[in-house]
């Protein structure tokens, strides 16, 4: 399916859960924490979307919004792309685990546990992937201060996105 | 411990066996990024360090007697590093191979790498460049030898080591 027969599978399924966008040909679903569990059950288990093929999944810092955690599957029989994004707080964000939907989220999850401070309830081993145990803080929060910019500040004309 | 630490050996003595320690360095190779890359290549026939005596594939830690860190060290990974050095018998050297070993390099500000790997084993040679060269690393292995050669053992071990004997060089500044 193309990126708009999916966007509109996707709300003849679930109706006003999901707020469809497609850019670049590639369609993203955001949806409300509650319901990103069903949308991912959804986008793995129909015969029409059948994404079983797992991409990646990552968190976005969006600053006032909250922190976005984008889940990328693809199908391997349609081949087609579905995204599916959702934000939750900044504090105490929780998402539902779908390791068990593709087993490749299990790390992935960890990551994003780890990297931006997103609890997947339902996660068999949350421990940190790639830091050190005794690592605090969420370094990939724009928050977050790298100590050595804090003694020497960046010596090169703009910050990266400014 | 025995002999060649507790007493100041004669110097053709001592020649012969610094002699013989600088042309059988068995290397361990510790590469982390795109310089283990480099370091291969200087193993391989084109700069060949075996010519210089530089014996590549260690078996392990405990068969080494040069370290070469190359590449970027990450705060998870020190551990590993400092572990593997402890393992490996005296008397042994390390060679600091590029810039992320050296001081973290381009990831001078990252919240993970470690900056420099001298901050947890101490380095006898650093290797400056992004990556070095293999004529670098050829340099950086001939200046440690340099150094093997007119090193005496009793002072190495000795607690009051003098400071001149144990500056870190720096290839090529």
């Amino acid at each position: 399916m193309d990126a708009a027969a999916i966007r509109d599978h996707l709300v003849a399924e679930l109706a006003d859960a999901v707020e469809p966008d497609i850019s670049f040909g590639l369609l993203t679903a955001t949806v409300a924490p509650a319901h990103y569990r069903r949308v991912a059950e959804l986008v793995r288990h129909d015969r029409e979307l059948a994404c079983n093929f797992f991409d990646f999944l990552c968190g976005v810092d969006e600053e006032a919004l909250g922190i976005g955690v984008v889940l990328h599957v693809y199908s391997t029989s349609h081949h087609h792309h579905v995204q599916v994004r959702s934000v939750v707080p900044r504090e105490g964000g929780r998402l539902p685990t779908v390791h068990d939907l593709w087993a490749g989220a299990d790390w992935h999850e960890r990551e994003t546990a780890e990297l931006f401070g997103v609890t997947f309830d339902g996660h068999p081993n949350l421990a940190k992937l790639l830091l050190p145990e005794e690592f605090e803080g969420f370094p990939l929060r724009k928050e977050f201060a790298l100590l050595a910019r804090e003694a020497k500040p960046w010596p090169g004309a703009k910050e990266p996105g400014e | 411990m025995g002999l060649v630490d507790s007493v100041e050996l004669p110097q053709p003595i001592k020649f012969i066996f610094n002699w013989g320690r600088k042309y059988s360095l068995w290397v361990f190779n510790f590469g982390l990024a795109c310089c283990a890359i480099e370091f291969i290549a200087t193993s391989m026939a084109r700069h060949d360090f075996i010519r210089l005596g530089v014996i590549p594939f260690a078996h392990g830690p405990r068969q080494a007697d040069l370290l070469v860190v190359s590449g970027t060290l990450t705060d998870k990974m020190a551990p590993a590093v400092k572990r593997l050095y402890d393992e490996m018998p005296e008397p042994k050297y390390v060679i600091s191979f590029g810039s992320c070993s050296n001081c973290g390099g381009p990831y001078w500000d990252s919240y993970s790498v470690t900056k420099g790997v001298d901050q947890i084993i101490p380095v006898d040679v650093y290797v400056p460049g992004c990556p070095p060269r293999p004529e670098a690393l050829l340099h950086g292995i001939i200046t440690l030898q340099e150094r093997i050669g007119s090193e005496s053992l009793k002072q190495r071990y000795a607690q009051d080591a003098p400071e001149p004997e144990r500056q870190p060089i720096v290839v090529g500044a």
